[in-house]
């Protein structure tokens, strides 16, 4: 029978521990001082709004070092809010990430005639659900942030208003987003009705007890459906190679690395913690998920032309990796959840990089073709000097930091010791092999081959885009060289 | 009053608005069956609510029902611009993509 | 018969109560009234304006803006109301953290206005 009378507590005023909501409070705050900025000044204010919006970011990056110093790790609302290593080291990743994608949204988006201040206000938005969703365990602030994400991410896919394939890239990605948050909260909702609660940590100790099953395997199923719309896993890839290529090039970079990364840390803290006592149920689901996508990622990337395309092709076989330890995480919890966000750092610098370079060449090229590519030492060694890390990093080649999360994904694969575990780690080194394919076939094109127009222009970077590349190329040999990252994140897995 | 009740019929409308999504062509009608199934996610969270006699399922719906209107918000002007441009709000005639 | 549909028996036999009383007054009126139809008396009640068109015409796409700000202003009333019920429970706590909420909405308001949104073109 239903309970007829919702209990009423007496009201205590929760406890708020201000320096650790700092980051959040700090970005939102900016974000609102920005908005009344730009609805002041209006157009003469309009080009100072790009380099406002990034000191922002710098600025909310100020509490999550200092958060970082003070090492201890903080509960908010009754457990529903959590600010540890793991938190923090995303927080940094995504405020760098947001920063850089500010660096390279600044001409691209002054050159083409679109409201930019709206633009920068939405990355904002876009940002602060991804501070919210790292700290967040609990299903309702999960659901929000996740929404914060998304809803400014539909509106930016379609920014170039009058072209046609901008509108479709936004229209596919709002309904299939839009679809897959329908889904996941279908799940979520039976979620909350088997375990009671909303926190994830009661969730997973009421499923390390329950005895409804059926009900429960289907909850984990429409949630987990629902997340690898998000971070396009096969068979729920559809909308991300339309959507990259329609949407504006520093958008897709936004939406390849930092709504992705976002998916995962999502993904990461309901597996981990809100299904820890039923891995006999997620496991096998996400064994098939992260082998499908991988190799259907890298078999599709092989045929592309279109440099953006490929890298969205790449980007999913590369959610596929860093689904892999979550097939074994039954036994290796912790190295799951350190090898996944080392995976997550790597990929965030050199998928930034390569679109950096992509959005730079196309200010002369004014063409996403891999062809375009062809001479590029002659035109521009900078940039093609930092192509070749990035694509060797992406290949996994030694001493690049692509090589180091790889290592990760595979030491944690077998560190389980399980049949399961070995296979995968069969297929992910497989697909490796086809993915260093066509990277180094881009490599070819820059070194070798002719450029298709011909004769020989100079090119100049612009200082932005070069403070972007210079960013991400540190960032990527540096955690290749120094192992630096595995060092913060063994913090992370330390409970 | 038993929850199952609650269940089935979130269950249907779950279905119905999952049929909808698939089948039909017209963009603001595929926004409007994903509104079902958003209300089938809030009849479940009322009923769990209720049935575990908490307020969190229904503070959950609250915030579905805030986020729906924005999704919908956003989806509609993102309709409206397709149609703008090419006078059709068939979802199946975008196919300048290809995936 | 359980206390459940026992319950809703009181309100399906309401509703035919209801369904008959207004069918009835509809019904006796319609046999003593005299029916003598004209030109002007069949045409739709439009405010007094003569009707333009027929009954399915589409709204100008201006409407469309003012009703997507009305819904989105309109939802967040969902926040407010459970508040406003437990206003004294909350104290200033609440009545701060309300203000808060209403800043940011007031800050979209603002927003739309001064973006030319809400100018009718």
């Amino acid at each position: 029978m239903l309970a007829q009378a919702v209990e009423v507590s007496e009201f205590v005023r929760p406890h708020i521990d201000w320096h650790a909501f700092a980051p959040e409070l700090i970005l939102l705050a900016w974000g609102a001082l920005v908005t009344v900025i730009d609805l002041i000044g209006l157009e003469k204010t309009r080009r100072y709004i790009p380099g406002l919006t990034g000191i922002g970011f710098l600025l909310a990056m100020i509490p999550v070092l200092t958060l970082w110093n003070d090492g201890s790790t903080r509960v908010l609302f009754d457990g529903a809010y959590v600010v540890d290593e793991y938190a923090l080291v995303l927080k940094g990743l995504f405020l760098i990430t947001g920063y850089v994608v500010v660096l390279f949204s600044t001409y691209y988006m002054a050159d083409g005639d679109y409201y930019d201040s709206e633009y920068y206000q939405l990355i904002a938005a876009s940002l602060l659900g991804m501070l919210v969703m790292t700290s967040a365990r609990d299903l309702i602030s999960i659901f929000v942030a996740l929404e914060l994400i998304s809803i400014p991410a539909y509106l930016m896919a379609a920014w170039r208003k009058r072209d046609l394939k901008s509108n479709e890239a936004g229209l596919k990605y709002m309904l299939m987003g839009v679809f897959a948050s329908a889904i996941m909260l279908y799940g979520m909702s039976l979620l909350y009705g088997v375990a009671g609660d909303t926190r994830l940590s009661v969730i997973g100790e009421a499923f390390t007890v329950s005895e409804s099953k059926p009900l429960f395997t289907l909850a984990v199923l429409f949630t987990i459906i629902g997340f690898a719309f998000k971070i396009s896993a096969v068979p729920f890839h559809t909308w991300a190679p339309d959507t990259y290529e329609g949407a504006p090039t520093p958008l897709t970079a936004f939406l390849a690395v930092a709504s992705k990364t976002a998916g995962f840390v999502a993904l990461v803290s309901i597996i981990l913690e809100g299904f820890s006592g039923q891995a006999e149920v997620v496991e096998p689901f996400m064994w098939i998920l992260s082998a499908v996508t991988m190799t259907v990622g890298n078999l599709i990337a092989l045929k592309q032309t279109n440099i953006v395309r490929m890298l969205a092709y790449s980007g999913i076989a590369q959610a596929g990796y860093m689904m892999a330890p979550l097939a074994v995480y039954g036994t290796v919890s912790d190295a799951a959840r350190s090898s996944i966000v080392t995976y997550l750092v790597i990929y965030a610098a050199m998928n930034l990089g390569a679109f950096t370079v992509v959005i730079a060449a196309a200010r002369r090229t004014k063409s996403g073709e891999v062809a375009s590519f062809g001479g590029m030492i002659n035109w521009s060694p900078g940039l093609m000097a930092a192509m070749t890390v990035f694509l060797f990093s992406l290949a996994g080649i030694p001493p690049m930091g692509g090589w180091l999360a790889k290592w990760q994904i595979f030491s944690a694969l077998l560190e389980a010791d399980r049949n399961t575990g070995v296979a995968l780690a069969i297929v992910a080194a497989v697909n490796s092999v086809i993915a260093a394919y066509y990277y180094l076939n881009i490599a070819k094109q820059m070194w070798f081959l002719p450029s298709p127009e011909g004769e020989f222009r100079p090119f100049k970077v612009p200082a932005a885009l070069t403070a972007a590349l210079v960013i991400t190329v540190v960032l990527t040999i540096g955690m290749g060289v120094t192992g630096f990252v595995p060092e913060i994140t063994e913090f992370v897995a330390a409970p | 009053m038993y929850l199952n009740q609650f269940l089935i019929f979130s269950a249907i409308l779950f279905c119905i608005g999952v049929y909808g999504v698939l089948v039909r062509k017209n963009g603001v009608l595929v926004l409007m069956s994903i509104e079902l199934i958003l209300n089938a996610v809030n009849i479940n969270l009322v009923a769990f609510g209720t049935f575990h006699g908490q307020a969190a399922g229904q503070v959950f719906a609250l915030f579905v029902i805030a986020v729906a209107a924005a999704e919908v918000g956003v989806g509609l002007a993102i309709v409206l611009l397709i149609y703008r441009n090419r006078r059709s709000i068939d979802v199946s005639e975008a196919d300048l993509l290809k995936g | 018969m359980s206390a459940f549909l026992r319950d809703y028996l009181i309100v399906i036999l309401f509703a035919l109560l209801a369904c008959g009383v207004v069918g009835g007054f509809i019904g006796l009126g319609a046999i003593f009234r005299p029916n003598r139809p004209t030109a002007g008396k069949v045409q739709n009640y439009e405010s007094g304006v003569d009707p333009v068109g027929d009954g399915w015409s589409q709204s100008q796409i201006r409407y469309y803006i003012f009703a997507l700000l009305f819904v989105m202003f309109d939802v967040e009333a969902v926040f407010i109301f459970p508040w406003a019920t437990q206003l004294e429970t909350f104290g200033y706590f609440g009545l701060v953290e309300m203000v808060i909420f209403i800043f940011i909405l007031a800050l979209g308001l603002v927003y739309a206005w001064r973006k030319g949104v809400l100018r009718w073109v």
